[in-house]
């Protein structure tokens, strides 16, 4: 993540953000609303950086600042003279009194007291979070504007949160293996890779068993049974073979959070039913765990 | 109990491999698989960061799991499912390394619970530096949050009284307002989100957002894996 951030800071991306068109943001009071529609965001103008950040990547940045200072000095007064409709032709610098300094230019025609500067600087730092952003909330390209953005980011955060929580109570339901019965594991896996892998579609616990039965054997089990000791053959084969688990509800890149949710809700009250089910039959089963945890401590020796 | 423990067996080191090579999900398997050659830096970047975060977040979460089963009271399903998601956030968390404060506000919240002292300690050690009695500047912030309030309810008033200038600015209202509102969700939702201005609240969300996603990319596989075996 901070080779990540290392390179957003350092204006990796700043030729790419020159060529976007300034966020569609409300203005405030201040500023004249004719020109900020045409104003674009030029990466040689500022280079900003928040004194939170922290302190290896200040001093560069304040070393970015000062020398990109001096380069606009310059540009600005050979541009003077030649483009009119360029939006950098006011060559004011104003610092705003923090401990490291943060060169802004007032652009033409707008207000050039510190607090509007400050305002601005302080709204060109948010949309570019905001584009960053829009790389990774799926599905956010075609919006605009703050409000919305904020809206997906947040549908998108409770999802992800809400798919931490159905999957950890899936995992909390997965039962060991009672008795191992290795060459019953070892057929029951070639049959179901010599079909198809069948669709888990909700996958709710009880669901899926019963696609995936269907040998008799498993019927009798009451949960989810690992195949703990061919886990490797397993494994190797499924990953040789494509994995055809549509996740028809863990499906980040083309996320419609409302069908997901309903899913979602339906799945928890069957996962939750299955484990008051689950509860009674827990505790009849000891007897049966000692002799299958041994098993299970000689194979982690070996 | 015996459940940690098969989840510790799947999770041994030769398992560890293999599920850092099952792909992210299908779909962006196959896209990079496609698209390869134009996958450009900041790609690259990410994914390079994604899969060392991967990794030290199974090996944390391995850990979390082994302190947790070794603990021999008989637990039911849904305590089974918080331990689980517990060990699993603070896992996350500390393989942060604190570089970020949504890290550090999970590890210090999970402090403040004494039951769950030994697994916070244990998991991550560079944590003994994080206080857990935030709850105490909280409060003081909160205080003087609602002098601000107050005062800022008056501003607004005083704001109305003045004619409004043109139908933009109602509009621009309206739209401030809901910006405003949508940032104080966010701030819920990211964890140590209410203390932070909103411009360090965005940055938060794009990092809690990366690290949600290789967490939720790590369960899903297990379950997968899992459910394949069955």
């Amino acid at each position: 993540m901070d080779a990540y951030w290392a390179g957003l800071d350092s204006g990796a991306f700043g030729d790419q953000l020159g060529n976007f068109g300034y966020m569609n943001i409300p203005n405030t009071g201040n500023f004249g609303n004719s020109n900020s529609a045409s104003v674009s965001v030029s990466p040689k103008k500022r280079k900003g950086q928040s004194p939170q950040v922290v302190t290896d990547k200040e001093k560069k940045v304040k070393g970015c600042c000062d020398g990109d200072s001096k380069i606009t000095h310059q540009n600005s007064s050979s541009k003077e003279a030649s483009n009119n409709t360029s939006s950098k032709d006011k060559s004011k610098v104003s610092e705003v009194q923090k401990p490291d300094y943060i060169h802004v230019r007032a652009r033409r025609g707008q207000a050039t007291d510190s607090h509007s500067l400050a305002e601005r600087v302080r709204r060109e730092k948010i949309s570019e979070r905001m584009k960053y952003l829009q790389d990774l909330v799926p599905g956010c390209n075609k919006i605009t504007g703050k409000a919305g953005m904020l809206d997906e980011i947040i549908n998108y955060v409770q999802s992800l949160q809400k798919q931490v929580e159905f999957l950890s109570m899936k995992l909390a339901t997965i039962n060991p293996e009672q008795d191992f019965n290795f060459d019953n594991v070892l057929a029951k896996e070639i049959f179901q890779s010599s079909s198809d892998f069948p669709a888990l579609g909700c996958s709710s616990a009880n669901s899926a068993y019963y696609q995936l039965n269907s040998l008799d054997q498993m019927v009798s089990y009451c949960g989810l049974d690992m195949g703990i000791n061919s886990a490797e053959m397993a494994i190797r084969r499924s990953i040789s073979a494509p994995i055809s688990v549509p996740e028809t509800y863990i499906d980040s890149s083309s996320f419609n959070q409302l069908q997901s949710t309903v899913n979602w809700d339906a799945d928890l009250q069957n996962l939750y039913k299955m484990g008051y089910e689950q509860e009674t039959l827990i505790p009849f089963q000891p007897h049966q765990f000692t002799g299958s945890n041994e098993g299970i401590n000689m194979k982690t020796e070996t | 109990m015996l459940n940690f423990n098969s989840i510790f067996v799947l999770l041994t080191s030769k398992f560890i491999h293999l599920l850092l090579n099952i792909p992210f999900s299908n779909t962006s398997q196959a896209l990079m698989n496609l698209c390869q050659q134009n996958l450009n830096s900041k790609e690259t970047i990410m994914h390079n960061s994604c899969q060392q975060l991967k990794k030290e977040f199974i090996k944390k979460w391995i850990h979390g799991l082994q302190i947790c089963c070794s603990s021999n009271t008989k637990m039911n399903i849904l305590e089974r499912k918080k331990k689980i998601k517990l060990s699993a956030d603070i896992a996350l968390a500390s393989a942060k390394n604190s570089t970020t404060s949504w890290s550090k506000a999970i590890i210090s919240e999970a402090k403040n619970d004494e039951q769950n002292a030994i697994l916070v300690e244990n998991l991550s050690p560079e944590s003994k530096f994080i206080r857990a009695h935030q709850k105490v500047s909280c409060h003081k912030r909160i205080t003087s949050k609602k002098i601000l309030k107050r005062s800022y309810g008056v501003y607004r008033k005083m704001k109305k009284m003045e004619p409004r200038r043109c139908g933009s600015s109602l509009a621009s209202c309206i739209a401030k307002r809901l910006v405003k509102k949508r940032t104080r969700v966010l701030k819920r939702l990211v964890p140590g989100g209410e203390f932070m201005d909103e411009f360090s609240v965005i940055k938060e969300a794009l990092d809690y957002i990366l690290s949600l996603k290789v967490q939720v990319d790590v369960m899903k596989n297990l379950v997968n894996a899992t459910t394949i075996l069955s």
